[in-house]
C-alpha cells in the first residue's frame, strides 16, 4: 500500500469528483479504517453512500468507515470558541453580522483554519493507522484553498501563524502524508483542466498528483468495419459511434496526462438508471485494483 | 417560428443584459458564449465577458489568454446565417481581471493620489485583495456597468463564477455596500463619520477575539485592515453610486437571468437551490436551460430490421439499451426539475451535440438548437 495517509479528490465540476471520492473511500475501507471528509456544502459524497453527518458529528457508513463534513466556517466557529471561552459570548457572536464581516475582511482565515484541521486529522490519521478520502472542492476552488498557507506567510513573516503556515505548506507538499486526485472525463476542456491543475499544484504548491481518473469511459463495442456496416442505420449507428469516440478520446487523454507524467486509472461508465451503492461498488473494486493495490 | 415565440423571456433581439448563472462543469461558459454568438448573428453589437479564472470561453472563441480588455471575435462564417443586414454586429469577448479592474476603480473614487496609494500599497489589500469578501464578484459587477455605458454596445452577456451560492455574486454590490456602510467599519476604527450606532457588548467581544488573533499570531493583522478600511473614508458615495446602478441593472426588465444546468442528478439539485436563492434576493429567473440532454433514443425494430450480421445486431441492442438507461436517469433528473421551474421562465432543453463545442460555429448551433419544453 503507497498511497498516501490523505487522498484529496479534486478535478473540474461535473466530472464526477463526489462520486469518485465516495467510491476511493469504499474500496480503501475494505482493507483499513477509513474517514472520508466532504468538504462540500452540500455532502453529496456522503449522500451518496446514504450517510448524514452534521456538523462535527461523523456518521457510520461500515464498522471501517466514517464520514465527517467539514466547512471553513465550522472551523472559524470552533477557533473562536477557543479564544473566546463564554459560550453565551461567542454564540452570539458568531451570529453577529458585523463580525461576518470581519473575518471576512480577515483575508483567508477561514481556509487556513479548515486546512489545518485536515493537517491534524491526517495526525491523527497516522496515529491510529486510518486512511483520510477528501471530496474537496473543484480544482479552481480547490487551488485556492491550497494556495492559502503560502498567502498567510506572505502577509506574517514571523509569529505562531507563519510557524503553523510554516507546517501546513509541509504536509501538503508530504507525498507520504498528501497527495491529489483528478478526475477527469473523455473531453477536452476537462483533460486540460486537470493538467493545468497538476502543474499549478506541483509547481507552486509542490503538491503530488498521485492519478488523474478518467471517469465515464464507455466499454469500445464496435470495430471500424462494424461502424461501417452501420452507417445506413442513422441514429443507432450515432450511438455507436458516440461510445466508441468517448472510448477512443479516454484513451487518447490517458496518453496525453501520461506524457505529463500523470498516470491514468480508467473507471468504466456505469449503464444503469441510477447511481447506487451497486455503482459505487463496482468503481470502487476498479480503484482498488488500479489505484490503492497498485 | 413557433419554438422562436415561447423563447421571448430571452429575446435576444430586444436584451440589453442577460446573465449566466449555475453550477460547475454544466457548461454555464458555452452556453454564455452561445447566446452572444446568436445575438450578434442577429445583428446586434454584442460584448460576453467571463469571470472564469480559466479562459474556456476565450478557449472556445479561439482567442489568447491574456484579455482583460475585449477582444473581437470573428463572425465571418455567421454573417449571412440569418439574413442580418445590420453594420452594428459585432462580437467581443473578455476575460475580468478583478485586480487590475479594482486597482482602477480605487483610482477613480479616491479622494487624491496619495489616498490611492495609500490603498494600493496596503499590505492586505496587494496580496489578498482577491479573497476579500466578494471583491471578484463586485468587481464583475463594476466591469459590466463600464461595458454597458458604451453607447456602441447593444447587449452583455455576463459568465459568472461557479459559485456555491449563486447569488453571492448577483448581490456582491449590496454586500459590499452594507459592509462599508455597516457597524464592522467602526469596529474596525473608521473615522467617527461614519458611525452608525454604538458598540455593542458583541462588537467588544468580537474586538477582543480580533485583538487575541493578533496576540496569538503576532500578525497586526488587525491594524492593517483597520487601515485598509478606513482609508475607504471619502470613497463611500461612489461606491453606493455604483452598487445601486448594478442593483437596478440586474432587475431592469431587458435584464434575463438564465441559470443553466445539466440534467444529472446532483446539478438539478444545486438548480433547486439557485431558483430559491434567488426567488429569495428578488431577483427574476427567466429561463431554465438544460445543457447537454441526450437526444431521443432510436426504435428498437429498426435493429430487428436491418440488414446486418446477428452479432452485430445483438451488440446494438447492447448498446442501445445501455444508453436507454442512461436515458431513463436524464428523465427521472429532469421531471424533478420541471416541478421547480419558476412561474414567467421558460425551461429550455440544449441537446447533446455530440461534441464539444470549441469553435464559433459550434456555439452558433449551440444557440440554434435550443428549444423549449
Amino acid at each position: 500500500m503507497k498511497a498516501p495517509r490523505v487522498l484529496f479528490v479534486t478535478g473540474k465540476g461535473g466530472t464526477g469528483k463526489s462520486t469518485v471520492a465516495a467510491a476511493i473511500a469504499l474500496a480503501h475501507s475494505r482493507r483499513r479504517p477509513t474517514i472520508l471528509a466532504d468538504l462540500d456544502r452540500r455532502l453529496s459524497a456522503a449522500a451518496m453512500l446514504g450517510a448524514a453527518p452534521s456538523d462535527g458529528t461523523p456518521a457510520k457508513v461500515t464498522n471501517s468507515l466514517e464520514v465527517v463534513a467539514l466547512g471553513a466556517r465550522a472551523e472559524l466557529d470552533a477557533f473562536i470558541a477557543r479564544i473566546v471561552p463564554i459560550p453565551a459570548i461567542s454564540r452570539r457572536m458568531l451570529r453577529s453580522r458585523t463580525f461576518g464581516y470581519v473575518t471576512a475582511a480577515l483575508p483567508g482565515l477561514e481556509a487556513f483554519l479548515l486546512l489545518e484541521r485536515l493537517r491534524i486529522l491526517a495526525g491523527d490519521a497516522a496515529l491510529k493507522d486510518h486512511y483520510l478520502v477528501i471530496d474537496a472542492p473543484a480544482s479552481g476552488s480547490a487551488i485556492e484553498l491550497l494556495s492559502v498557507a503560502a498567502g498567510v506567510r506572505n502577509i506574517s513573516p514571523t509569529g505562531t501563524l507563519n510557524r503553523l503556515a510554516d507546517s501546513v505548506a509541509a504536509f501538503l507538499a508530504d507525498p507520504k502524508r498528501f497527495g491529489a486526485i483528478i478526475t477527469v472525463t473523455p473531453e477536452e476542456l476537462a483533460l486540460r483542466e486537470a493538467l493545468e491543475t497538476e502543474a499549478t499544484m506541483r509547481e507552486r504548491l509542490s503538491i503530488a498528483t498521485i492519478a488523474a481518473i478518467m471517469n465515464r469511459v464507455p466499454d469500445s463495442l464496435f470495430d471500424t468495419a462494424e461502424l461501417a456496416a452501420l452507417s445506413p442505420l442513422g441514429n443507432h449507428a450515432r450511438l455507436a459511434i458516440r461510445r466508441n469516440a468517448a472510448h477512443e478520446a479516454a484513451l487518447a487523454g490517458a496518453r496525453r496526462l501520461k506524457k505529463a507524467g500523470i498516470a491514468t486509472v480508467r473507471l468504466p461508465m456505469m449503464f444503469t438508471p441510477a447511481m447506487g451503492m451497486d455503482e459505487l461498488e463496482q468503481l470502487g473494486q476498479v480503484l482498488d485494483a488500479e489505484l490503492l493495490e497498485r | 417560428m413557433k419554438a422562436k415565440r415561447q423563447l421571448d423571456s430571452i429575446d435576444l433581439k430586444e436584451l440589453k443584459l442577460l446573465v449566466c448563472v449555475g453550477p460547475g462543469g454544466v457548461g454555464k461558459t458555452t452556453m454564455s458564449a452561445a447566446f452572444a454568438v446568436q445575438a450578434a448573428a442577429l445583428g446586434r453589437a454584442v460584448d460576453v465577458m467571463t469571470v472564469d479564472p480559466a479562459p474556456r470561453l476565450l478557449d472556445a472563441l479561439g482567442l489568447g489568454a491574456d484579455s482583460a480588455e475585449p477582444v473581437e471575435v470573428s463572425l465571418e462564417n455567421l454573417r449571412h446565417s440569418r439574413g442580418s443586414k445590420s453594420h452594428r454586429a459585432r462580437l467581443r469577448a473578455l476575460r475580468l481581471d478583478p485586480k487590475r479592474t479594482f486597482d482602477s476603480i480605487i483610482g477613480r473614487y479616491a479622494p487624491s493620489d496619495a489616498a490611492r496609494d495609500v490603498i494600493l500599497e496596503n499590505r492586505i489589500y496587494r496580496n489578498l485583495s482577491n479573497a476579500l469578501a466578494g471583491v471578484a464578484d463586485y468587481m464583475a459587477m463594476e466591469k459590466l456597468l463600464e461595458l454597458a455605458s458604451n453607447p456602441a454596445t447593444d447587449m452583455i452577456v455576463l459568465d459568472t463564477p461557479p459559485a456555491a451560492e449563486a447569488i453571492d455574486f448577483l448581490d456582491a454590490p449590496r454586500r459590499l455596500l452594507e459592509l462599508l456602510n455597516s457597524r464592522a467599519i467602526s469596529l474596525l476604527g473608521a473615522p467617527k463619520g461614519i458611525l452608525r450606532s454604538r458598540l455593542r457588548v458583541v462588537d467588544i467581544a468580537a474586538r477582543a477575539v480580533l485583538a487575541a488573533f493578533d496576540r496569538v499570531t503576532g500578525l497586526n493583522l488587525l491594524s492593517d485592515v483597520q487601515a485598509f478600511v478606513a482609508s475607504f473614508d471619502g470613497m463611500y458615495e461612489g461606491f453606493a453610486a455604483r452598487a445601486s446602478s448594478a442593483q437596478e441593472k440586474l432587475r431592469a426588465t431587458d435584464t434575463a437571468i438564465v441559470i443553466v444546468t445539466t440534467a444529472e442528478a446532483s446539478r438539478i439539485a444545486q438548480a433547486r437551490e439557485f431558483i430559491e436563492a434567488l426567488d429569495r434576493a428578488n431577483l427574476r429567473v427567466a429561463a431554465l436551460v438544460v445543457n447537454r440532454v441526450m437526444a431521443e433514443m432510436p426504435d428498437a425494430a429498426e435493429i430487428t430490421a436491418a440488414a446486418i450480421s446477428a452479432p452485430l445486431k445483438k451488440k446494438l441492442k447492447r448498446n442501445l439499451s445501455d444508453y436507454s438507461a442512461l436515458k431513463t436517469r436524464e428523465e427521472s433528473s429532469l421531471s424533478a426539475l420541471r416541478e421547480s421551474v419558476p412561474k414567467g421562465a421558460v425551461l429550455i432543453v440544449a441537446p447533446d451535440l455530440g461534441r464539444e463545442p470549441l469553435t464559433v460555429a459550434d456555439l452558433a448551433e449551440v444557440g440554434r438548437s435550443l428549444r423549449p419544453r
